[in-house]
This record gives structure tokens, C-alpha cells and sequence, in this order.
């Protein structure tokens, strides 16, 4: 998911998630920035082949560890306030409004300002490696990946491990999207064109995210977005229109759409997820679920990495491997109201996080919902970004059909 | 229009440079470093070739014929403009009134009530913006209300998620600031001049529309052009009210440069915007000259 606001589970409250989302959401860095401070550690960060030959090693931790990401993905969770602690290590955080804010900035600074460790889902590896901003990761240093799901040990569509074997993320956690509704007001929904029915006709919302927008028109049309053939556009504008035609607004983040549901504004959301069930949940309102639909839809999954710039390079190959351990990637899970990659992790979620994805089959639930690609920079044969970029501004300008 | 006061001025003293630049300077010097060395930089940005997240050379235009063939663009600049216009409109339409009343006929409640205006100006522009959903909103005090004295049935849709919304709530951020600068106008729109119209035969209806508008013509052009270009350049507010077709231009800069990396194209976009607000701002100039109402003056 790329162009949203998140916000985390039920350690955040909604004053402070406003007034964050207030002062950050219309920042953008287009100037080169101040040099942040840099760690002890002069490691600088390569895109060579792994070190292969070392035995694996968790590198000593220290110093400034400077991170760029969704506030939350810091993992802000005891466990790892300890590891800060116990290895002297400050986490200088940085956060963004919407995902092109990593890019923008890294680019925008020339991956000057030092940042060691950002996030990327899944979708934006294509262009994070021909942007070449994503430095190699050692796996030799990072030994807790062998517990990672077997699911996540292979990646036939190169998003975390490169065609050679080479790592640019590391998976820590993942999510899908559904229907997010109010159960008090409407039933569950078996369909995506349940929310096209006349008696929903501007009581459903949607994000303002044109790619998660594309990604999942595209599939419910059985089209990969990732190589959607041109001549199928007209169909996913189509599709889509639909929807934006029954939707009341369009929220600029998924806090935004979990407060109308709360208001009653709106009972039913196009592109929702169950991290809002936990959104509305904390404004007191625990009637909002979110379900997979019989045409699936899409999986997000986030990858840890190491942008090509970085100056503190083991201490983020140690918060990594941290992060991998299963009693620290459950309570992150249950902190983000997300999912594990560690197999170690499930037996550790409490139940409520338990029961939002099915771990006894991964495999059969992603291929419901599977891992896309974002639409190519440039593209002869299929839908590119921009061409669905203004699809999308179009289709908001017009109120849909 | 008719006929409005004029000044006979005496002949201007020749001007002292010098010494009296010297505390403009810092000012002159902040404005060069933050706003035009900005700008310098976006207008040849605009005039790059792109690349992913990048520019590069030759030199070209191709980011200005993007940016105005654009059907996207096109559609969204209306949009600004819609809302700039209305709000505009609205805001100077009610400042206006509030401004005289303060300055002539607030009596002892004037400070009180200045004081309030200034006060509602700290407010966090989001609280406002929020605070305005749960007033129009489905479920919000309007509709509330409405439904329990029985004059509807359902929830009137239109007053949220709707330019409506967008521009009630850019009218009750800009109003404020409008009804302040109308009130420091009226400063010397003294009484004696108002009753030396009175005298004269001029109405309430005459005296608005012969002394006071004429002499507040250049002030409230100025009011109408600020809240014009902030309202239309916001992209916040129609983001969280507009529904689905409040969407402005600046939302597509801002997708340009973010989420496609087309920096000139985005430069462009808002360099093009910045040429429309100063067409503008030379068109109510023009008006204002036409209509012999730029020279008044407040004669002591």
C-alpha cells in the first residue's frame, strides 16, 4: 500500500494520530536535507554479492540507527525498547505520510542524508531497484531468517531476493485488504459488487491510494496489475468508476475512513483492512469487521531494508535480525494489528491476532490474495503508474460513472 | 460607477534612498533566500527534462505542453477555481459587514469581539477542518437537529463531502483574516466623512453604495485575491471534505513530484498556477483602474 496515512493499533491515540497526520501528510522534501547525525559505525553499505563465506553473526550494535518509515514500523514495543537499551543504540526516526515519500526523499538528497534502514512493500521493489536505492543485505548477518515461514524463504517474483540470490528486504509482517463494515448496520458481504447495491449509494468510502485503487480493481477484473495489457484500462476504470460513483468520499487515509465509520458517516469501505477493526475498536466502537470477499483481493507484504546510503550498516542488520525473533515479531504483529512471517511467531499471537490470517495455509490464503507488483514506470505493452495515476484523478474528478 | 471622493495631492517629494533601505534589508534578504531562490530553482526545474525522480539536460518546454494539455489538470484547475471563486465571494460578502459594525457601531463590544476573531485564528487548522465534519455530517449537529424538529426525513447528503463543504469550511478559516484587514482599512473612514454624505441626502442604501464600497473597493479586491489564491491552492480541506470531486490542483503536484517523480511537470503545474493568480491579480487591477477606484484616498 502506498499512498495512505497509517496508523498503529491501540498503543496510538487518535488525538496524536491527528495531529501527526496533520503535520505530516502534505510535507514533502524537495530540498536536499541536513545530514543527520551518523553512528559510530562507518560500514557503508554496497550492492555486491553477500558475504557468503562467514558463519552467521548478529554484528555488534551501536550508535545512531536512522530510520525512515510508516511511524509504528519503528517498532515502538517493549521488546525492542529493551534491545535499544541493552545495546546503547538511539533510533532517530523519521516518518512518512504516504510510501513515494521514501523514494522522493531518497532521491530528492541523493541518499546523502544517511539513512540505514527504511521499509518497502512488496509492490515497489521494481522500482526501488532501478532507482537503485536498495543496498545488498547480508544474510550471513542476520541468522534468524532460518526461522522465517517457509512461504517467505522463496520469492519467484523477486521482490525480496534478486534474480542472483541476493537480499534487498527482509519480510516481517503482512496484511490484506477486505471490506471493512459496520456489522451493526449492514451484514457481511460475500462479494466486492455486494457494495454496488442502490441501498449502499453513498455510505461507502474508499482511500485515497491510486495504486492499492488499481491493484485491487485489477484483480477483482482477474488481471495482474502489475502487467495489466493497455487494452484493458478502459475495463479497471470502468470497474472502478462504479464504485467511486456509490462512495460518499474518498478519505485521504485509512484513520480517516475508520472515523467515518465510527461517525456513521459512511457504513462500508472499498479497499478497507482489519487493522481498522482495532482503529475503531480504540474510539469505542467494536462493531467494525473487515472480511476477504469470495473474488480475494490483495496482500501487502513490508520488507525491511537497507537504502544504499546508509552509514550504520550492522546495527541495521541487528534491529532486523531482532525483529525476526518470534517472541518480538509476534507482539509487533498484535502492535500493528498485522500478520507474522516467523513460524515461531503463530503459537506467540494472542487470539485476537491470531484469528485474522490463516497460518495453516498461507500458501492457499495469498494465492486469494496474492503479492502484486505496483503498474510499471514505463511500459509499451502494459498499464504504466502514470497512466493510472490520471485514470484516478479523473475518475475523482468526475464522481465516478 | 458614480462619482467618488478624490485627493488633491501636493507634489511628491523626491525620495531618499540609502540609509533608509538598510532595515528593509533582512527582510528583503529573507524574501530573496525563501522565496525567490525557491522559485528560481522550480521555474528551471520546470524547464528540465525528466527523468525517474531526476532532471537532467536538454532544456525544453515539454513539462508546460504536459502540464496544459493535461485533461487531469484541466478538470482540477476548474475545481480550484470553483472553489476559490465561491469562497472568495462569500467571505469578503460577510467580512465586509462584520468590519464596518466593528468600526462603527460595536461600542464597547468591539474589543471583545476582536478579540475573539484573533482568538479563533489559533485553532489547529485540522481541529477546524474536523470540527466541521462533525457539525455537517450524517450523524452532526445539522442534521441532528433537522431530523428531531422534524423538517426532514433522512440526513441532507450535499452538506458534507461536497464543494459546499469545502467552501463553508475555507470561509470560516479565511473569514477571520478578511474581517481583520477590512477593519485596519476602514481605519480612517471616519465619521465626519459618513455624515458630511448623510448631509447630503445619501441613504443608508446610497451611503454604502457611492462612499463606503468605492473607498473599500481596493481594500476588499485585495481581501477577494488572498482568500482567491489560498482557497484554490489548498488542496488540505477538499481532501477531507470535498468528497469525491473535491480534488484540486494542488493534489496533482504534489502526485507528480511524489508518486511519479515528474519534477518538471510539477514545477510546471505550480508555475502555471502562480501565472494565473498574477493574471489575476493584474485583471482586478485593470478593473479597479477602470473604474477610477485604485487612486482613492482618505482625505484628513
Amino acid at each position: 500500500m502506498n499512498s495512505m496515512n497509517r496508523t498503529r493499533g491501540t498503543g496510538f491515540s487518535r488525538r496524536e494520530f491527528l495531529r501527526r497526520a496533520g503535520l505530516t501528510t502534505f510535507t514533502i522534501g524537495a530540498t536536499p536535507a541536513l545530514l543527520a547525525a551518523c553512528g559510530d559505525d562507518t560500514t557503508p553499505a554496497t550492492t555486491g554479492p553477500a558475504n557468503a563465506g562467514a558463519s552467521p553473526s548478529v554484528p555488534p550494535a551501536s550508535g545512531t540507527l536512522d530510520y525512515f518509515s510508516w511511524e509504528g514500523y519503528d517498532a515502538p514495543i517493549d521488546e525492542m525498547k529493551a534491545w535499544l537499551a541493552d545495546n546503547d543504540v538511539e533510533l532517530n526516526s523519521g516518518y512518512i505520510a504516504n510510501h513515494d515519500d521514501i523514494q522522493a526523499k531518497l532521491k530528492a538528497s541523493n541518499n546523502s542524508e544517511g539513512f540505514d534502514l527504511i521499509t518497502y512493500y512488496q509492490g515497489y521493489k521494481p522500482l526501488y531497484a532501478e532507482l537503485g536505492i536498495l543496498a545488498t543485505i547480508d544474510d550471513s548477518k542476520i541468522p534468524n531468517l532460518a526461522g522465517l515461514n517457509e512461504f517467505w524463504t522463496n520469492d519467484p517474483k523477486h521482490q525480496w531476493l534478486n534474480e542472483d540470490g541476493t537480499r534487498t528486504g527482509v519480510p516481517w509482517t503482512f496484511g490484506s485488504i477486505g471490506i471493512t463494515y459496520d456489522s451493526t448496520k449492514i451484514d457481511e458481504m460475500s462479494s466486492w459488487f455486494d457494495l454496488l447495491d442502490p441501498s449502499l449509494k453513498g455510505k461507502i468510502s474508499m482511500p485515497d491510494d491510486p495504486v492499492g485503487q488499481f491493484t485491487l480493481t485489477a484483480h477483482i477484473l482477474d488481471l495482474d496489475p502489475g502487467a495489466c495489457p493497455k487494452a484493458n484500462l478502459a475495463d479497471v476504470v470502468e470497474l472502478n468508476s462504479r464504485f467511486v460513483a456509490q462512495a460518499e468520499s474518498i478519505s485521504p487515509s485509512f484513520g480517516d475512513m475508520t472515523t467515518k465509520l465510527v461517525s456513521g458517516d459512511i457504513v462500508a469501505c472499498y479497499q478497507g483492512w482489519a487493522a481498522m477493526n482495532s482503529f475503531a475498536a480504540a474510539e469505542g466502537v467494536d462493531t467494525v469487521k473487515t472480511n476477504l470477499p469470495e473474488e480475494g483481493s490483495f496482500t501487502f507484504a513490508d520488507m525491511y531494508a537497507i537504502p544504499t546510503g546508509a552509514d550504520n550498516v550492522d546495527t541495521a542488520h541487528a534491529f532486523m535480525n531482532q525483529i525476526l525473533e518470534p517472541e518480538v515479531n509476534a507482539r509487533l504483529a498484535e502492535f500493528l494489528v498485522g500478520a507474522v512471517t516467523v513460524d515461531a511467531a503463530v503459537d506467540l499471537l494472542n487470539e485476537e491476532t491470531l484469528a485474522l490470517y490463516p497460518y495453516e495455509d498461507i500458501e492457499g490464503y495469498l494465492a486469494l490474495a496474492p503479492l502484486y507488483n505496483n503498474p510499471p514506470i514505463e511500459s509499451d505493452e502494459f498499464v504504466t503508474q502514470k497512466e493510472w495515476t490520471d485514470a484516478w484523478q479523473e475518475i475523482k474528478a468526475a464522481g465516478g460513472a | 460607477m458614480a462619482s467618488v471622493a478624490e485627493e488633491t495631492r501636493p507634489p511628491a517629494e523626491p525620495r531618499r534612498v540609502g540609509r533608509s533601505i538598510i532595515p528593509a534589508l533582512p527582510a528583503a534578504a529573507g524574501l530573496v533566500a525563501f522565496f525567490l531562490v525557491p522559485l528560481l530553482v522550480f521555474a528551471v526545474y520546470s524547464v528540465l527534462t525528466a527523468q525517474l525522480y531526476d532532471v537532467s539536460a536538454p532544456f525544453t518546454l515539454d513539462a508546460y505542453g504536459e502540464a496544459v494539455s493535461s485533461r487531469v489538470n484541466r478538470t482540477l484547475a476548474t475545481n480550484s477555481a470553483v472553489i476559490g471563486l465561491a469562497t472568495a465571494a462569500v467571505t469578503v460578502a460577510v467580512g465586509l459587514p462584520i468590519a464596518y459594525w466593528l468600526r462603527r457601531s460595536a461600542g464597547r463590544l468591539r474589543i471583545p469581539v476582536l478579540f475573539l476573531i484573533i482568538a479563533s485564528m489559533f485553532a489547529s487548522y485540522l481541529v477546524r477542518i474536523y470540527a466541521w465534519r462533525t457539525v455537517l455530517g450524517a450523524n452532526g449537529l445539522i442534521n441532528n437537529g433537522l431530523q428531531r424538529l422534524g423538517l426532514i426525513d433522512e440526513p441532507l447528503d450535499f452538506l458534507l463531502y461536497s464543494r459546499f463543504a469545502v467552501a463553508v469550511a475555507l470561509v470560516h478559516i479565511f473569514l477571520p483574516y478578511v474581517v481583520l484587514v477590512l477593519y485596519a482599512a476602514m481605519g480612517p473612514l471616519g465619521a465626519g466623512l459618513l455624515e458630511a454624505a448623510q448631509d447630503l441626502g445619501a441613504g443608508s442604501r446610497t451611503l454604502w453604495r457611492r462612499v463606503i464600497i468605492p473607498l473599500m473597493a481596493a481594500p476588499a479586491a485585495s481581501a477577494f485575491l488572498f482568500v482567491f489564491i489560498l482557497s484554490a491552492s489548498d488542496y488540505v480541506t477538499p481532501q477531507f471534505l470535498g468528497g469525491t470531486n473535491g480534488v484540486t490542483l494542488g493534489v496533482q503536484v504534489q502526485v507528480n513530484f511524489r508518486t511519479l517523480g515528474n519534477y518538471p511537470v510539477a514545477a510546471a503545474t505550480s508555475i502555471l498556477m502562480m501565472a494565473a493568480f498574477l493574471a489575476c491579480y493584474l485583471l482586478s487591477s485593470l478593473v479597479l483602474r477602470l473604474l477610477r477606484l485604485q487612486d482613492i484616498r482618505f482625505v484628513n
